[in-house]
């Protein structure tokens, strides 16, 4: 981002070093900036909000909310202006101070992960050589908002809710941490762009293909990501035929919104994660990265919105698994949760990172191999793919229903 | 997920355990997703009740549904037997009636069916002769006001409906298609409510005694006496309080033409009886003899009453409903002889020649409706013509027949 300011002063013509304004430039954007991600976020929580409603209605043989807007789309607005207009209640007993901050811990921590995370090939509000190592870091946060909340609404159930919560979050940190260390270890660096880069646009150019192990390492990754963001088949600590709802029993009104807004916000987060570390990112086809870089002029906006939408696209595909598998899964138990996490998700991922290292070691000496084992698995994913459609498509005919997408809707 | 439910068969090994978790694990995601996802591309099952129905709700509602009552006014014959069949008093009907020259000898003025107070037994629509009310399908009743909820199918009592005269022998009726005329009703319940008080309104009405109802009756008597007694010698203003223990509809009922005129004829000591306002009932009859007690004695009555309470209870019987004021007159056999050997002696009165034109079924039905159910119109045999009427007036009402 320092780099594409420079530039545009440069193109005013100054010098970036020695101008005086350089650095009011720098805050003006770092404002406009975060105003635009965290406006992103919101915007982006609120309509899958109607997305997961609408999505989860047809699952289930129903319609969901279609009424306000075209198909409903503007029901997240009415939402948002209900929440916003109710009483924010604050209850006595609680701890007053500690009850009106942990939205806001949460807010942080969801909104700052939005900084290393990529939109395009240049759109990254700042590319950190350590942009990993951040996002798992700031991630953290959510965790200290999620007790906070649990801890001062001073009620067993949000209690309840938080401690699950925390311990939830924090088991899983550790094979999501292992899994994301193998996109690490294949490109080099934590740098997202950097880990991008070293991939390529085709299928069987990504490092979900790149082994078996990889694509194991995607599957924990994504498993935990669900965990960590309290999504189901995890969503223990906000369960509401046990907990009442858990942590944010006591919340209402505008404070409450903060809760939904983070948990749909973070569909977006854990997608675009996906896709950046073992999917790919924003790589066009035929453009590889570093012809990108050369491009000027019309032709490199046209390749910039080229890769946003590649970009979302994918990532819009892992917000829709994530809801789909919601309404796929129940809930599991709290043994069984830390049952999969510690005897499964841990060692499979210790020793994804160790077959990795050993295979770099392998494709080294005969990169053939490697060549080999990418278009092998991306081919059995292809498989895969097309006999699940086959299943669907079965599962259709066989209740004698016929493919229907837009009536009763 | 990771640990399923099902009993292993033969106990595997530990890392068969593990290995087999993980692979059910995998298959059931690959059967759950599949399903879930074949779902989402079926059509929902919802039904977008009200506005976004293929057809109207009422047509997807089996044809037998008691739903809204339907009255076809073009072949009502004005039998009144749903008005009888029904057992709480959900239907009204008024019927007027004329010198059959003229004007036609039967109108109606009204048919209301307060549908808010239906209870949808269908015993209405079992003795109607020619189907004419019947229950549609409607059952939609959301309005303005619960007054709205009454469907009037007379809708102005000024164009009286002439009831139909059924063809002899005939099977059946033309009757328009069901729904239409209630359908067509419905549409005024959008009515607006009547206004709330006003504040000030609400303010005046309080505290100033409300006839009938809940109040207390003795003592609202007793404070009516008590400035009865204050204006003892000042007759207009006694006749202003005796006139507050009348009901105040002005129905004539008393024989005098309004409550002014009893009022002032208590007042003015030309009339005793105590019992004569039928709407007031017991009420105005307790009070008013508190006043009188009170007037004569000098002294308003304690606590318990002496006169008005025992003389309230028995009294509550014999001034009647305001419907058959009439009857009470004189001592005709009507009010000697028993119901069973009344209808006898009606029996004999009438023509007997089963003509129908009382709108009764024959002459059996027309005895039973003026002994068993309060009929008061005497003059529809047409076969015994002025005789019977003459005959009837006298069993009733011990009367002579008004001029017609």
């Amino acid at each position: 981002m320092q780099g594409f300011l420079d530039n545009l002063i440069r193109g005013w013509g100054y010098d970036p070093a020695t101008w005086p304004w350089t650095q009011f430039i720098y805050l003006f954007f770092m404002g406009l900036f975060s105003f635009l991600v965290i406006n992103f976020a919101a915007i982006s929580g609120g309509i899958f909000s109607w997305a997961e409603r609408r999505i989860a209605a047809r699952m289930q043989s129903r319609v969901g909310p279609n009424r306000v807007g075209p198909a409903g789309f503007l029901q997240w607005i009415a939402d948002a202006v209900k929440l916003l207009f109710k009483e924010d209640l604050i209850p006595d007993e609680s701890d007053q101070i500690l009850f009106r901050a942990a939205p806001y811990f949460m807010m942080v921590g969801f909104a700052c992960v939005f900084v290393a995370l990529p939109f395009s090939h240049r759109l990254i509000i700042a590319d950190m050589n350590v942009g990993i190592f951040y996002i798992l870091a700031v991630t953290a946060l959510i965790v200290v908002g999620i007790i906070m909340s649990g801890w001062s609404s001073n009620s067993k159930w949000s209690l309840f809710g938080a401690i699950r919560s925390a311990a939830q979050i924090v088991s899983y940190e550790i094979p999501a941490g292992m899994a994301l260390m193998i996109p690490v270890l294949l490109a080099g660096t934590m740098s997202t762009q950097g880990i991008i880069r070293a991939q390529g646009a085709w299928p069987w150019q990504w490092f979900i293909f790149d082994n078996p192990a990889a694509t194991a390492a995607f599957f924990i990754f994504f498993t935990s990501a669900l965990a960590e963001g309290n999504r189901t088949p995890f969503d223990l600590p906000e369960a509401e035929s046990e907990l009442v709802s858990g942590y944010n029993t006591e919340y209402s009104g505008m404070r409450f919104s903060y809760f939904f807004l983070v948990e749909w916000g973070n569909l977006w987060v854990m997608s675009a994660l996906a896709v950046t570390m073992f999917m790919g990112g924003w790589q066009v086809p035929f453009l590889p990265a570093d012809r990108l870089d050369a491009l000027t002029g019309g032709m490199a906006v046209l390749a910039e919105i080229a890769s946003l939408a590649i970009f979302a696209v994918k990532t819009l595909f892992f917000v829709f698994v994530v809801m789909w598998l919601r309404w796929t899964l129940p809930r599991i138990r709290v043994d069984q949760m830390m049952n999969m996490c510690w005897k499964y998700l841990v060692p499979a991922s210790f020793v994804a990172v160790l077959f990795v290292a050993f295979w770099m070691l392998v494709v080294r000496a005969a990169p053939a191999l490697g060549i080999a084992m990418h278009f092998l698995l991306a081919g059995i994913a292809g498989a895969a793919v097309v006999l699940f459609v086959l299943r669907v498509a079965k599962n259709l005919r066989d209740t004698g229903d016929k493919f229907d997408l837009t009536s009763n809707w | 997920m990771a640990e399923t439910q099902i009993p292993p068969q033969q106990t595997p090994g530990a890392f068969g355990a593990y290995v087999k978790n993980v692979r059910d694990t995998a298959k059931s995601f690959w059967e759950g997703m599949s399903v879930t996802l074949s779902y989402m591309f079926r059509k929902p099952m919802t039904t977008q009740y009200p506005d976004r129905m293929g057809v109207p709700v009422q047509q997807t509602i089996p044809a037998r549904y008691r739903g809204f009552l339907e009255v076809d006014m073009d072949i009502c014959t004005a039998c009144q037997a749903c008005e009888r069949a029904c057992p709480i008093q959900v239907i009204n009907i008024d019927i007027l009636k004329g010198d059959g020259k003229i004007t036609p000898k039967l109108r109606m003025e009204r048919f209301d069916i307060d549908i808010g107070k239906c209870m949808y037994c269908g015993l209405c629509v079992e003795p109607c002769p020619t189907g004419a009310i019947q229950h549609t399908r409607e059952f939609e009743g959301a309005v303005m006001h619960f007054n709205n909820l009454t469907l009037r199918f007379v809708p102005d009592p000024l164009v009286p409906v002439v009831p139909y005269k059924p063809p002899k022998g005939a099977e059946a009726f033309p009757r328009r298609e069901l729904g239409e005329i209630t359908r067509k009703l419905i549409k005024a319940w959008d009515a607006p409510p009547p206004p709330f008080p006003s504040e000030e309104a609400a303010k005046a009405d309080h505290g100033k005694p409300k006839q009938g109802g809940a109040l207390d009756i003795s003592a609202m008597g007793r404070q009516l006496a008590a400035r009865a007694l204050q204006v003892k010698e000042d007759k207009p203003r006694l006749q202003k309080v005796l006139e507050e223990a009348m009901a105040g509809t002005d129905c004539g009922d008393c024989g005098y033409p309004d409550c002014f005129g009893y009022s002032d004829a208590i007042a003015q000591g030309k009339e005793t009886s105590s019992e004569k306002c039928a709407p007031g009932g017991a009420d105005s009859k307790a009070m008013l003899d508190t006043i009188l007690v009170s007037l004569k004695t000098g002294v308003v009555p304690g606590a318990p009453p002496p006169a008005a309470p025992p003389a309230a209870e028995p009294g509550a019987a014999a001034p009647g409903s305001a419907a058959e004021p009439a009857v009470a007159k004189g001592p005709p056999l009507a009010k000697t002889l028993s119901k069973d050997e009344l209808y006898k002696v009606v029996l004999d009165a009438m023509a007997g020649t089963d003509c129908g034109d009382c709108e009764y079924p024959d002459c059996d039905g027309y005895t039973k409706g003026i002994v068993y159910e309060g009929q008061t119109d005497l003059g529809r045999c047409a076969p015994g013509g002025e005789d019977t009427r003459a005959k009837l007036y006298e069993i009733m009402l011990g009367t002579k027949p008004p001029p017609k």
